[in-house]
């Protein structure tokens, strides 16, 4: 039904089998299940799901932050075991920026320590790249003083200034306006151009993934499990879903699962 | 399919054969509405989004032909802006009650008035036996707290890198910041006998407790998400200690080093009371009590005012400021 991945090598990056679990107070929770997918070299690479999926724990573990219960995260077949600044993360939260440094302060501090430049050649790119987010007039602005939009434009930039081949990124405009949002869905995608990453990125929203995915993967909630894949077709046969289809499918599949688990 | 399955079974599970409104993720248009609990009431607008929309413009008057947008506030009303001097005139209406109050009481030896405690004040002040004394107790203070700072810093690390130095600083504080250091003093006066040493011992106590506690859950409370970022930079543990930890715990080991001092000051000046002397020289608790004995009552007040006073100079030149330049610059506060 889809077409294959080119098999010649292992894939850039794999999840194989990963399974995640967290303790509360009673309970050991199976939050993901034997979940497994690969992102290959320069994809946009979407992670799709209703809330409680677990899709934001899938990344935080590929970003080494949270040890699977059971399988392996490999990046270029290297065991993911710890966090790393190969593997850059955007937070959903406006609090990932650190209060007490500038919006350039911020970017420096990440090139000077994750990317080991000396402070000097870092200021430089650190002004470039707020340059490149169109912040250039904010560069001493303390986070406060930045509206979410901004400070999600600072945490997009500091996390590409430090030049990780994988980019990360948690529902970065989730808590964004509508207008912002599709903005920043844009102007991600013109960053993307400039300076192309793998970037995975995970969001609830159908119209999010359609717009930035090269490729979606479609989670189920209670265990998070995949429960689909749409890749785009290489070559044209004929058959294939159009993006109208592919958001009903979508939906579809969506509101099955939440039927299925409806009390 | 399993969709078409589970429709069946959804039906089945229905007493009356109507099918079960599925909770919509992604509402489809004109899908779950025969089901809604409530008839729309007749005459309320249709629920479709309208199809034509009629448009008005208005005209608009430019900023320019408007009167003044900003205008400059009178000298008087810029005034009561500033909370200094509304505070400052709440002191001196206070120093007016007592000045009359005193003045009509004519009792010296019970209750001086204002102008008599300043002038003694002043003159204690200009023989420099205040200045002594008050030189003396900051000194003390300064190296007990000093103490009760790096024991307050060892601890924390303690509790925050072991599983039993966790539970030993929240047992200690628990219990400790409940005794009134006072309470210490007849346990202090035994084992390090009258003078300095007591006092140190008991000040370090008031300082510890509440200081590790506030210094405590400000490392705990560091939001998740500025941890991440931090590994995410693969910094070393010192570097993540003094670039993410101290920084983002900041305004609670401010709020922790504002309580320790405000309890060493009041432990100090209440230990001295009641036994501040050692070799002859004594602190502004000490001050206050030979006052007392001498029935030097305006002296008495010209300490408790040195006291104020000092407090007031910690408070606003000392934490306000470094406030001012950290966390609330940072928005942190």
């Amino acid at each position: 039904m889809y077409e294959s991945s080119p098999s010649d090598a292992r894939p850039f990056l794999e999840v194989r089998n990963l399974t995640l679990q967290y303790k509360t107070a009673q309970y050991l929770v199976t939050a993901t299940w034997n979940i497994n997918f690969h992102a290959d070299c320069f994809e946009r690479l979407i992670l799709l799901g209703p809330s409680g999926c677990g899709k934001s724990t899938i990344l935080k573990a590929v970003g080494g932050y949270i040890k699977p219960a059971g399988g392996e995260i490999r990046l270029q077949g290297k065991l993911v075991t710890k966090p790393g600044a190969d593997r850059g993360m955007v937070f959903q939260e406006f609090d990932q920026l650190l209060p007490w440094k500038t919006a350039l302060e911020n970017i420096v501090f990440a090139v000077t320590a994750a990317g080991r430049l000396p402070r000097r050649r870092a200021v430089a790119e650190a002004r470039e790249w707020l340059h490149k987010v169109n912040l250039a007039a904010f560069a001493n602005a303390y986070p406060h003083e930045l509206s979410g939009g901004m400070k999600q434009r600072v945490a997009i930039a500091r996390c590409l200034a430090i030049k990780s081949p994988v980019i990360l990124m948690d529902e970065p405009f989730a808590a964004l306006d509508a207008l912002s949002r599709s903005s920043m869905q844009e102007e991600l995608l013109r960053l993307w151009e400039e300076s192309r990453r793998t970037l995975i990125f995970v969001t609830h929203s159908i119209e999010e993934a359609l717009i930035l995915g090269t490729r979606i993967i479609l989670f189920s909630p209670h265990p998070g499990q995949v429960r689909a894949e749409f890749t785009p077709v290489r070559h044209n046969t004929g058959q294939g879903l159009g993006a109208k289809e592919l958001r009903e499918r979508i939906e579809q599949l969506l509101f099955q699962d939440r039927v299925d688990y409806a009390v | 399919m399993p969709f078409e399955s589970n429709d069946g079974a959804r039906r089945s599970r229905n007493p009356d054969g109507r099918p079960h409104s599925p909770p919509l993720l992604f509402a489809r248009p004109g899908q779950g509405r025969e089901a809604l609990p409530v008839e729309p009431p007749a005459g309320a607008p249709p629920a479709q989004a309208p199809v034509l929309w009629l448009d008005a413009e208005y005209g608009f008057t430019k900023a320019g032909s408007l009167p003044d947008l900003r205008v400059h506030l009178s000298v008087f009303e810029r005034l009561r802006q500033v909370t200094a001097v509304r505070k400052g005139c709440i002191v001196l209406l206070l120093a007016l009650i007592w000045q009359i109050y005193a003045a009509l009481l004519d009792n010296g030896l019970m209750f001086p008035t204002f102008s008599s405690a300043l002038l003694a004040l002043y003159e204690a002040a200009a023989q420099g036996e205040l200045l002594r004394a008050v030189g003396t107790s900051l000194r003390v203070l300064a190296a007990a707290y000093a103490a009760g700072v790096v024991a307050a810093g060892l601890l924390t690390v303690f509790a925050l890198t072991t599983r039993l130095g966790c539970d030993f600083l929240e047992t200690c504080t628990g219990m400790f910041n409940l005794l009134p250091a006072i309470a210490l003093l007849p346990l202090a006066l035994l084992w390090f006998g009258l003078g300095y040493p007591s006092i140190m011992f008991v000040i370090v106590h008031s300082v510890t407790w509440p200081m590790t506690l506030n210094i405590y859950s400000g490392f705990t409370g560091v939001s998740g998400t500025l941890r991440m970022v931090g590994k995410n930079y693969e910094l070393s543990p010192p570097a993540f200690l003094f670039r993410i930890l101290i920084p983002a715990a900041l305004p609670q080991i401010l709020t922790g080093l504002r309580v320790g001092w405000a309890f060493s000051w009041r432990t100090l000046i209440a230990s001295e009371l009641v036994f501040g002397v050692s070799s002859g020289s004594g602190g502004i608790g000490w001050f206050i009590y030979e006052k007392k004995n001498q029935l030097d009552i305006a002296s008495v007040f010209a300490g408790l005012i040195t006291i104020i006073i000092i407090g007031l100079l910690v408070e606003n030149l000392l934490f306000n400021t470094l406030e001012a330049k950290t966390i609330r610059r940072w928005g942190m506060k």
